[in-house]
């Protein structure tokens, strides 16, 4: 299959995402869709590995899950503990860090 | 040797961390007498007719840079690098009789580093390690006004960072330019002055390059118009600090123009040399005017400093040896007068109360030998003729004649003026009655033992200031170099 | 001993005698201070003999020795050496200065015992002498111009001597500032010099100037009115001389030793010794001659109206250093230097006689209050009589015969020269008459209270104040000590008056036309490459100069009696009827408010202006530019840091597919 295809469908998923990071307010919902940016990457990379015949672009996805792994685990935590201090969980409400 | 005499200031304030705080301050100036016996002896041990470097350090530091720890001094340096120990010293002494309550290990530490990085500014033979020392200064000296200081000290402190923060970094900016400009034609990347001096750059770099430095050091004198952080920092800084503020650190400036400007931007600097003149001239009469207007007696000495780096910038521009040779001489002149002037100050706000001259006097009545004192360190600022300061402005202005009479004339309106605002100073001090509130005690025993030495210094140096004119004459010959104007043949009919 | 050892001894004793009295002034007990001063002084006199015996011994040809004890500052192309020149006329100077010094520390040691810087006072005293000796030995321009400003340091410190005394502080400030302004003339003329003849040695100069320059060049002329600036200032001529009257706030015997007998006749000594470069500048001597005879008709007139006795006296010096610079201008240099000398005697001793005036009124020098001393102090009236005359050019007395020479001279010059012969018998006439208006008023008419208490035995005593504005003093330190001395009760002040009056009588003798020229001869050594050595006037001319000197001479004295001992009253009335005259006059023609309003005021209103404008907006201004650029900036930059995690989130997004579809873009 031409390399195009996965292109396509890795851009779809990457605008998903990114979309879904600006519109949605929960943080739960925004760590997901990080996700879902993160793994329409690894599509690209896999794909034009397989397409060049080269295993660098698989391995560099391989790195990418374990970042994306730490990553949720780092924002769930994060997200747990605004759970327990009773802070509201939407990301338009904190807003400490204004200039 | 020279690295002994560097570093021994910043190991003593480093040790003085870990002591008691009473024996801090004696412990500091205990330890600046040691870079004041080398510096003593630097002189002793110099060789005269050469303009070759003494006693060099030379290792490699940052070898990716071409960066290299080199150390060295020569005729321009010595007598400065002995006016900085001996400054030190006094200073460290008088601060140590009366230490700033509760921080002083801070204090000295913060004093050390200060000799330190004055020190390598002045030995320096590498320019990006002359840059670094010159902004090294910067530091002990926010943290002295910063937290040492008097009202007003935090506004003080960021005025005078932000200007001089500014030609600090031009400075580093032309001084990478420069290295880098010059690595085409030598081949490496190297700040080391006498490779860069052998390898000029062409007229337009060097033009822009030269405004950078000459940016940087004016501010640092400062001189006219860029001065504007020297009336709040001298308000606000401790007097002991003050001293060294004024008495040392405008002399790497203008050492700076003598060392790194004109052997390595020659072309640039005749270029230029109407236009720095200028300013030199316009400094010495703005000062002496302003000088003569202030009621506040820091600033009286502040603004007269103005007006004296003025005549030194000029000596120097005069860009003949004999008026470089009397900048040299009024660089170490004024650094002996005018910090006796800032300690004396401390002692007159100390038995007045108060920093105006409008509601000082009489405090001669009971203070004879205060007000001898006083009186002969006036009498050298305001360049009597007879002292040291006289032959220096003799000198400058003798070099200024042979190159430029018109700027020797105007100059000369400063020299009246300088005579009335120095005694200005020292009559509504000393003299007329005393104001209510104000006692009149003699100085004591321990507080002369730190100016009189000075005195005596000063006293020496007019009976014979040839010592230094003699042996600044020729590394001075050899950094004018090409730019030097043509001095007329002396013709000798005996 | 060479002339030259006794010279630098002559130099030593009084910096010697300085330094001991200041490093032990708390030990000396009693007059001590005043006696080991004097001593100094004394002994600089011996010397000064010696040097003269020596340098006599020399043939006439080959007086001019020097000598150098080291090098002093060198580098650049330049040599300067700690040297002196002796030769007659610095060995002259040396004699007259170092004389008249040793009498007027002689007088002080009574005068100002009581006072409470009796030791400071010898100190500076000493220092001054010093300065003066250097001044005139000196061997090169630089040593001159050091001798120079530290005689113009010494007469600032002996101003201020009263130091709590304001009007003593500013005139201080006053005569050290004008003094200083002569200092840079002389440092300007110094540079033409060397930059033109290549060294600052005077006999090098002086030989090299007559090979290299020619006659009124653009350069010697500018050189020679340098020269004349610092001449001006230090001996009081116009415009500079506003600082001498008000240097009378000095003590007395200082007003007597450097006011008036030695360091203002400075100028006079400089001019003689320049006498080479003046001759090849002959405009700017004629200039010089000018404000001379300016000077001395100007301050005559003034004395005629201040009442201030010293003032008097002091305006009196301006116009008789009018004679000498006059005289020394053009071509009299023997003549000007004989009434330098005589001058000397009979100015401090008017000083010292004034001085034991002033302290019979307690204090009060206002000579409208004085009358009537004759009885009450016989001695005192006698030796200020003998001054008055001496100074007033009587017949026979010092005075009468220097300064006759000097008109004599420039009458004899002939053509324009003329102006300065009877301009200069113009102010004969007015110095006769002022004169004796202080010897009549003071010694004659009704005695006053002070004379009258006098007279029954003990000396006047008023409260301690500034005898010009009136405000209380103690008497400590910084003020005028608690005693009044005069010279009636004082054993040192009567040996030293007495011996000036005696030189104020036969000092002219020395050098009568016709009948001896000691002076003249002497000084040869130095003079004789003059041009004018040769147009010195027949003894017949100057036989008829003195006989018209003589008859101006008592015709001042003459109306002076009427005015003032048969027709008391009569100045009263022509005040009256010449108002405004005798007002400006008084006012000592608006020099002081000139000054004033064309010289301080300008510079203090630059200053304030620098101060509150220029400092205000241009300095100030860059940082405050600086600093609101980069405020706004922040404040623009702010605005995005909103805290909203989605809005950085489409920053982020937004600018990386505007970067992408700018590579895309630039791709193809």
């Amino acid at each position: 299959m031409d390399v195009a295809w996965y292109l396509v469908l890795s851009a779809l998923l990457f605008a998903t995402g990114a979309a879904g990071v600006l519109l949605r307010r929960s943080p739960i919902v925004i760590l997901l869709c990080l996700e879902l940016m993160l793994n329409a990457g690894n599509l690209a990379l896999v794909a034009f590995s397989r397409s060049t015949g080269n295993q660098d672009g698989q391995i560099f996805a391989l790195i990418v899950m374990v970042v994306a792994a730490c990553e949720v685990v780092v924002g769930l935590g994060l997200i747990v503990a605004m759970f327990r201090r009773r802070l509201p969980l939407n990301v338009d409400e904190l807003r400490n860090m204004r200039g | 040797m020279l690295s002994l005499l560097l570093w021994t200031p910043l190991f003593f304030g480093l040790v003085g961390m870990a002591l008691p705080r009473r024996a801090v301050g004696w412990v500091a100036t205990a330890g600046s007498l040691l870079p004041l016996g080398i510096a003593i002896g630097l002189v002793g041990d110099f060789h005269l007719g050469t303009p070759v470097l003494q006693h060099t350090v030379d290792s490699s530091w940052i070898p990716g840079l071409g960066v290299r720890y080199q150390l060295g001094i020569d005729g321009l340096s010595v007598f400065l690098v002995l006016l900085t120990a001996l400054l030190w010293t006094g200073s460290l002494a008088f601060s140590a009789l009366r230490p700033p309550e509760g921080r002083e290990r801070v204090y000295f530490l913060m004093l050390g580093l200060g000799e330190t990085a004055t020190l390598g500014a002045f030995m320096a033979q590498d320019l990006l390690l002359f840059v670094l020392f010159f902004d090294l200064m910067l530091i002990p000296f926010f943290f002295l006004i910063g937290v040492f200081g008097g009202e007003n000290r935090i506004a003080a402190t960021m005025k005078m960072i932000v200007y001089t923060l500014v030609g600090s970094l031009l400075m580093l900016v032309a001084a990478i330019a420069t290295a880098v400009i010059a690595s085409g034609d030598i081949g490496h990347l190297t700040f080391s002055l006498s490779e860069l001096r052998a390898h000029q750059l062409s007229l337009g770099s060097q033009e822009w390059i030269f405004c950078f430095f000459a940016a940087a050091f004016l501010i640092k004198m400062p001189s006219f118009p860029v001065h504007g952080w020297m009336p709040d920092a001298y308000r606000a800084a401790p007097l002991p600090v003050l001293a060294l503020l004024s008495g040392v650190l405008p002399k790497v400036a203008a050492y700076g123009f003598l060392r790194v400007v004109l052997p390595l931007y020659p072309a640039a600097t005749v270029h230029f040399q109407e236009l720095v003149m200028l300013i030199a001239v316009a400094s010495i009469l703005y000062g002496s005017v302003m000088a003569f207007t202030q009621t506040n007696v820091r600033l009286i000495a502040g603004y007269s400093s103005i007006a004296q780096l003025g005549f030194i910038t000029l000596g120097i521009f005069s860009l003949t040896t004999v008026g470089a040779d009397g900048a040299i001489l009024q660089m170490v002149n004024h650094g002996l007068v005018v910090a006796p002037i800032f300690l004396i100050i401390a002692l007159i706000t100390e038995r007045a109360g108060t920093e105006d001259i409008t509601r000082l006097g009489g405090l001669a009545t009971r203070a004879p030998v205060l007000a001898a004192l006083f009186l002969i360190v006036t009498l050298a600022t305001l360049a009597m003729p007879g002292s040291a300061n006289f032959i220096g402005e003799f000198d400058i202005l003798i070099g200024v004649f042979q190159s430029k009479v018109v700027y020797a004339f105007v100059a000369a309106i400063g020299v009246p003026l300088a005579a009335y605002y120095a005694l200005r100073l020292y009559q509504r001090t000393m003299h007329n009655r005393l104001p209510e509130g104000a006692t009149s005690r003699d100085i004591s025993w321990r507080d002369a033992a730190v100016i009189a030495p000075m005195v005596a210094v000063i006293v020496g140096l007019a009976l014979y200031p040839g010592l230094i004119t003699k042996r600044a004459d020729t590394a001075v010959q050899d950094k004018l170099g090409e730019v030097a104007v043509g001095t007329p043949e002396i013709t000798q009919v005996k | 001993m060479t002339a030259t050892a006794y010279a630098w001894l002559v130099l030593m004793f009084p910096l010697l005698g300085s330094i001991v009295i200041a490093i032990n002034f708390r030990a000396l007990p009693g007059r001590s201070a005043g006696w080991i001063a004097t001593a100094a002084i004394g002994l600089a006199f011996a010397c000064s003999i010696g040097a003269l015996i020596q340098l006599l011994a020399e043939p006439g040809d080959s007086r001019q020795l020097t000598s150098t004890l080291w090098t002093y500052a060198q580098g650049g192309g330049l040599d300067i050496k700690l040297g002196i020149l002796v030769d007659p006329l610095s060995v002259f100077m040396c004699l007259v200065v170092t004389g008249v010094s040793t009498l007027i520390h002689l007088y002080s040691v009574s005068y100002l015992t009581s006072d409470r810087g009796f030791a400071r006072y010898f100190s500076y005293l000493n220092f001054f002498v010093f300065s003066m000796l250097l001044l005139i030995l000196a061997g090169n321009f630089v040593l001159l111009i050091v001798g120079w400003a530290f005689v113009g340091f010494a007469s600032y410190a002996l101003i201020s001597f009263w130091y709590r005394r304001e009007t003593a502080t500013k005139a201080g400030m006053k005569a050290f500032v004008i003094n200083v302004i002569g200092d840079v003339g002389l440092v300007l003329a110094a540079f033409f010099v060397f930059r033109d003849l290549g060294s600052f040695d005077f006999p090098t100069v002086f030989s090299a100037a007559n090979q290299q320059f020619h006659t009124n060049q653009g350069v010697v002329v500018a050189i020679c009115l340098l020269i004349c600036v610092g001449a001006f200032a230090k001996s009081a001529q116009l415009p500079l001389h506003t600082w001498l009257p008000d240097a009378m706030e000095g003590p007395t015997p200082v007003s007597a030793l450097i006011h008036a007998a030695t360091m203002v006749t400075a100028g006079v000594y400089l001019i003689a010794r320049m006498h080479p470069l003046f001759e090849l500048a002959p405009t700017a001597a004629d200039i010089a001659a000018f404000v001379g005879l300016a000077t001395l008709l100007f301050a005559g007139t003034v004395a005629l109206a201040v009442t201030d006795l010293k003032r008097i006296i002091a305006y009196s010096t301006c116009s008789q250093i009018g004679y000498m610079i006059m005289g020394v201008a053009i071509g009299a240099y023997s003549a000007g230097l004989f009434h330098l000398m005589t001058h000397a005697f009979f100015k401090a001793l008017l000083f010292m006689a004034a001085g034991s005036v002033i302290g019979a009124m307690a204090g009060n020098q206002n000579i409208d209050r004085m009358s009537g001393f004759r009885k009450a102090m016989p001695f005192t009236s006698v030796l200020l009589l003998i001054g008055s005359f001496a100074l007033a050019g009587f017949p026979g007395m010092s005075g009468f015969f220097s300064k006759d020479e000097i008109l004599t001279f420039a009458a004899n010059r002939g053509g324009m020269y003329w102006i300065f012969a009877a301009g200069g018998y113009l102010g004969a006439f007015l110095t006769a008459f002022y004169a004796f208006r202080i010897g009549f008023r003071v010694t004659r008419g009704e005695p006053c209270p002070e004379a009258r208490a006098l007279e029954e035995g003990h000396i006047a005593h008023g409260e301690p104040m500034n005898p010009a504005t009136g405000e209380p003093e103690d008497t400590d330190v910084g003020f005028p000590g608690p005693e009044h001395h005069i010279a009636e009760r004082e054993v040192p002040m009567r040996v030293a008056m007495g011996i000036l009056g005696f030189l104020a009588i036969v000092g002219g003798l020395i050098q009568i036309p016709g009948v001896d020229n000691a002076i003249e001869n002497f000084l040869d050594g130095t003079f004789a490459d003059s041009r004018f050595a040769s147009t010195a006037p027949t003894s017949g001319d100057a036989w008829l100069g003195l006989a018209v000197g003589a008859a101006i001479s008592i015709a001042g004295i003459a109306l002076a009696y009427y005015c003032y001992v048969a027709r008391p009253g009569t100045t009263a009335r022509l005040v009256e009827r010449f108002g405004p005259v005798h007002s400006f006059l008084k006012n000592k023609w608006y020099f002081d408010e000139a000054f004033d309003s064309l010289i301080y005021r300008p510079l203090v209103g630059v200053g304030r202006f620098a101060n509150n404008v220029f400092e205000r907006l241009v300095v100030e201004g860059i940082v405050a530019g600086a600093v609101g650029a980069v405020r706004g900036a922040g404040v623009v930059v702010r605005g995005a840091q909103s805290g909203f995690v989605r809005a950085y989130a489409l920053l982020l997004v937004g600018g990386f597919a505007a970067l992408a579809l700018y590579f895309l873009i630039v791709s193809h």
